[in-house]
């Protein structure tokens, strides 16, 4: 597993990582959530071998990467989504293979692999076209097979999905998820927390590059404090109605239109309509929301570290 | 004029915050050098002399002379090229050309407020070649004042009009890197300025007659190197092939800036 | 090695789509140094057509083999400053983001710089090689020891060219000012490797200066084995001076690209990562 233990690093006075621990093991997707400037793709890179710490110690599968940079680097492969970085004059194809030499992938194993990621990324038909004349969403998922191309244990993922097509996102989601079964370690940041809420087994939260919070999405929802949230539309909100809301919790905000909202810990979807029924309310719909990682990660951010610790 | 006036002074404003030092040392040192070999060839190789032939051909025997007339006026071809025949290209890299294409401004009087300004940085620039020529010992002289006006003018009038075809074949090709080397290539062998076209097998001397620049050297070299004065005859050809070039780049303009504009969207 | 040959053959394969993507290669491989060429023999015709010629420069008294020395530095600098236009195009790998990926493979760095260009090298340069040879071959100006100091003067240029390249890409790639290094290594290399005057006409500062660019003795040994019919024996000291030029261009390399990786790696900066 890749592990990290107070993991710092400094840009000048700056810091974008503050006494970082981090467990990612075998088979399964870990999750790595923060704001941006919360100091993410800094830890990625770290990860990498592109950065080197400033103090704290990293393991890549037992291995250093400070002291033994090249068999990390065979092991592991980082994809950043939203840029290119493959080259256009060469075809799709050709592309792999480059990358797959300079991975010294042997070429009986090679040439199946190409034919195989081409395929899984769908592209297998544009495989010999020059990257040039690809769409961009197409050359992202070049880059995105260029990451497979030495088959890392680790693989480490900077927002991959970002500003590709929905169908083409969900296919790598996939992807992601066959590969942590397969037995591989998978670091994911991403901004779509719909996407971390379901591949990611644990996830760790950092802001400011300080461990804010870490756990199952499930886990982290209940540990930010969210509540449900529980919203009656009544077809007409007449001043009874709206003084036996208010009475029912003094929390209650009624939106325009004729919404009753309330949030709060237990269920009190129940009690709060059959309060406003018994006011003599109408109801028009009955919206029950749970609260979604993002909500959890908005709160979790607008906290100080200290209370959290 | 008024568009010709804020294209001149835009030009300024810009090159004063970015001046592109590149363009200037690469050309600068390309001057330099020319002159350098000339003069260490002459002292070396030559022993202070210089063949008949080239006294015959040239109309002088001051062969430091010669190159130091030749590597300014290339300086000055070449450096106007880069200022005004790039104009469009930059434009178009910066993605203001569609800014440009739209508004109702006329072509000419940009063209020519772009002129103005970079003859003005190119005889800031030349001043400096000529500087270090005066250093090698070269006394530069010429037969008139007028002359050499009309002279100057005729090889701005030369680069004026290269600079508006070559402008728009780059737009067209949104390529710049390939056709400005290739043209200056071909003008240091066809146009005479560091050897006599004479030197030439006669078809290439020919085929330098399409480059107005060339009829235009011919002209400088009677006011600056030979000391005949100003030939009116091949004046009249360096006016007539320059104003050619000009007119024709101009009328076609705005069927390049047309294919530029479909290109790029 | 295998790991090494592999890395060659990929950047070999790169660098040929690279240099091959448009069809208008040939102007910069091919027509630019013939007319360069042309250039500089007609400007110095006039210097060589001197009475006396043949006791200051006997070479020279014979316009064919003024053209084959010409020729020569042509094909000299041809060999090393594609290997400044090959970084130069390398430097944009930073901005296209394939430079990092160069960096997060376990490829040996040094193999990576020196394979670019090497490939660079050999795509760029065998037109003119070929034609420089035809010519050599259609004037009957080469005047060689025997036929192995062709293999001796192809060495000469390759070997030294390649170090070059190898220590421009590792400088290249942590630099920020590529463009200003470009026009630095263009008309000054010409001058003070003496690719168009013999070196005995440079002043002596001129020639202390040209005697760190490799290019210098490269030309010192082509022309030496081309043109003066000299043997491996008489050119011992000039070839053992080459050697050991290329192997400090190497090490230079080498130690840059140390530097600049763990700068790289500390800074975040440099643009590289």
């Amino acid at each position: 597993m890749i592990e990290t233990v107070h993991l710092r690093k400094e840009f000048g006075t700056k810091v974008a990582v503050h006494d970082l621990n981090l467990t990612v093991p075998l088979g399964r997707v870990t999750g790595l959530l923060g704001l941006n400037g919360a100091g993410k793709t800094t830890t990625i890179k770290i990860l990498a071998t592109l950065l080197r710490q400033t103090s704290g110690t990293v393991s890549v599968g037992g291995l250093d990467p400070v002291r033994q940079p090249r068999a990390v680097r065979r092991r592991i492969n980082l994809i950043a989504g939203g840029e290119r970085m493959v080259y256009a004059r060469m075809t799709g194809r050709e592309n792999l293979w480059y990358f797959g030499q300079l991975y010294d992938v042997p070429g009986r194993v090679l040439r199946p692999r190409v034919a195989e990621l081409l395929d899984l990324v769908g592209l297998a038909e544009a495989a010999d076209t020059r990257v040039e004349r690809y769409s961009r969403g197409m050359a992202q998922r070049l880059s995105i097979a260029r990451g497979l191309v030495n088959d890392p244990d680790y693989l480490l993922l900077d927002e991959p999905t970002l500003g590709l097509d929905a169908p083409i996102a969900r296919d790598l989601r996939r992807v992601v998820a066959a590969l942590a079964e397969r037995g591989k370690g998978v670091l994911l940041t991403s901004h779509y927390l719909a996407e971390v809420e379901q591949l990611c087994a644990h996830v760790y939260v950092i802001g400011d590059g300080r461990h804010l919070a870490e756990g199952t999405p499930a886990e982290l929802v209940a540990q930010s404090g969210c509540h449900r949230t529980v919203r009656v539309a009544v077809v007409e909100l007449t001043p009874r109605v709206e003084a036996a809301a208010r009475a029912f919790a003094p929390a209650v905000r009624i939106a325009p239109g004729g919404v009753v909202e309330l949030s709060g810990p237990g269920d009190v979807a129940g009690a709060l309509t059959s309060t406003i029924i018994e006011a003599g309310g109408a109801l028009k719909g009955l919206e029950i929301a749970e609260p979604t990682l993002e909500d959890a990660i908005l709160a979790l951010n607008d906290r100080p570290a200290a209370v959290i610790a | 004029m008024v568009v010709a006036w804020a294209t001149l002074r835009r030009s300024w404003l810009v090159t004063r915050r970015a001046y592109p030092w590149s363009y200037f040392i690469g050309t600068l040192l390309l001057g330099v050098f020319t002159m350098g070999v000339a003069y260490l060839g002459l002292r070396a190789i030559a022993g202070d002399q210089v063949s008949a032939e080239f006294a015959g051909r040239a109309g002088t025997a001051d062969y430091l002379g010669y190159i130091a007339v030749g590597a300014t006026a290339y300086m000055f071809v070449v450096h106007g090229i880069l200022w005004i025949g790039k104009a469009l290209i930059q434009e178009q890299r910066e993605g203001t050309m569609g800014a440009l294409v739209v508004a109702p401004a006329r072509r000419l009087p940009y063209l020519l407020g772009f002129a103005a300004f970079a003859f003005t940085a190119v005889a800031l620039e030349v001043a400096v070649l000529l500087g270090f020529a005066l250093l090698l010992g070269v006394r530069p002289t010429a037969t008139g004042a007028v002359d050499a006006v009309l002279a100057v003018a005729a090889l701005a009038l030369a680069v004026f009009g290269m600079s508006v075809v070559l402008s728009n074949v780059m737009i067209v090709a949104g390529e710049a890197h390939i056709t400005q080397n290739t043209v200056f290539q071909a003008m240091a062998v066809l146009s005479g300025f560091t050897f006599p076209r004479d030197y030439l097998p006669e078809a290439l001397r020919w085929l330098g007659e399409l480059i107005p620049i060339t009829a235009a050297m011919d002209v400088i070299r009677g006011v600056f190197t030979a000391g005949t004065g100003l030939d009116p005859a091949r004046l009249g050809v360096a006016a007539l092939i320059g104003f050619g070039y000009a007119a024709a780049g101009l009328l076609t303009m705005p069927w390049a800036e047309r294919r530029a504009m479909e290109r790029s969207f | 090695m295998r790991h090494a040959a592999r890395i060659f053959r990929a950047e070999a394969l790169k660098q040929h789509r690279r240099v091959f993507g448009s069809k208008l290669v040939v102007f910069s491989m091919l027509i630019w140094p013939l007319l360069t060429l042309a250039q500089s023999y007609y400007t110095l015709r006039p210097l060589a057509a001197t009475p006396g010629i043949a006791e200051r420069w006997p070479l020279a008294a014979d316009p064919e083999r003024l053209l084959a020395f010409l020729a020569t530095g042509a094909l000299g600098f041809t060999f090393f400053f594609s290997l400044v236009q090959s970084a130069w195009h390398f430097t944009f790998e930073r901005q296209t983001g394939t430079l990092e990926l160069l960096f997060l493979s376990p490829a040996n760095r040094l193999v990576v710089v020196v394979a670019n260009g090497f490939g660079a090298l050999v795509q760029n340069v065998w037109l003119f090689a070929c034609f420089a040879v035809a010519g050599f071959t259609l004037f009957d100006v080469a005047r060689v020891a025997h036929l192995g100091m062709y293999a001796v003067v192809f060495l000469a240029l390759l070997v030294p060219a390649v170090a070059w390249g190898a220590l421009l890409n590792s400088l290249l790639i942590f630099s920020r000012d590529a463009a200003f290094l470009y026009t630095l290594l263009d008309d000054p290399m010409w001058f003070a490797a003496g690719v168009r005057l013999p070196t005995f006409a440079l002043p002596g500062w001129l020639r202390a200066a040209g005697s760190v660019l490799p290019l210098t003795g490269s030309l010192v040994v082509v022309r030496g084995a081309l043109l003066d019919g000299r043997g491996v024996g008489e050119l011992a000291g000039e070839l053992a001076a080459l050697a050991v030029l290329s192997a400090v261009l190497l090490l230079t390399a080498v130690a840059a690209l140390r530097l600049g990786e763990a700068r790289a790696r500390r800074t975040g900066q440099l643009g590289l990562f």
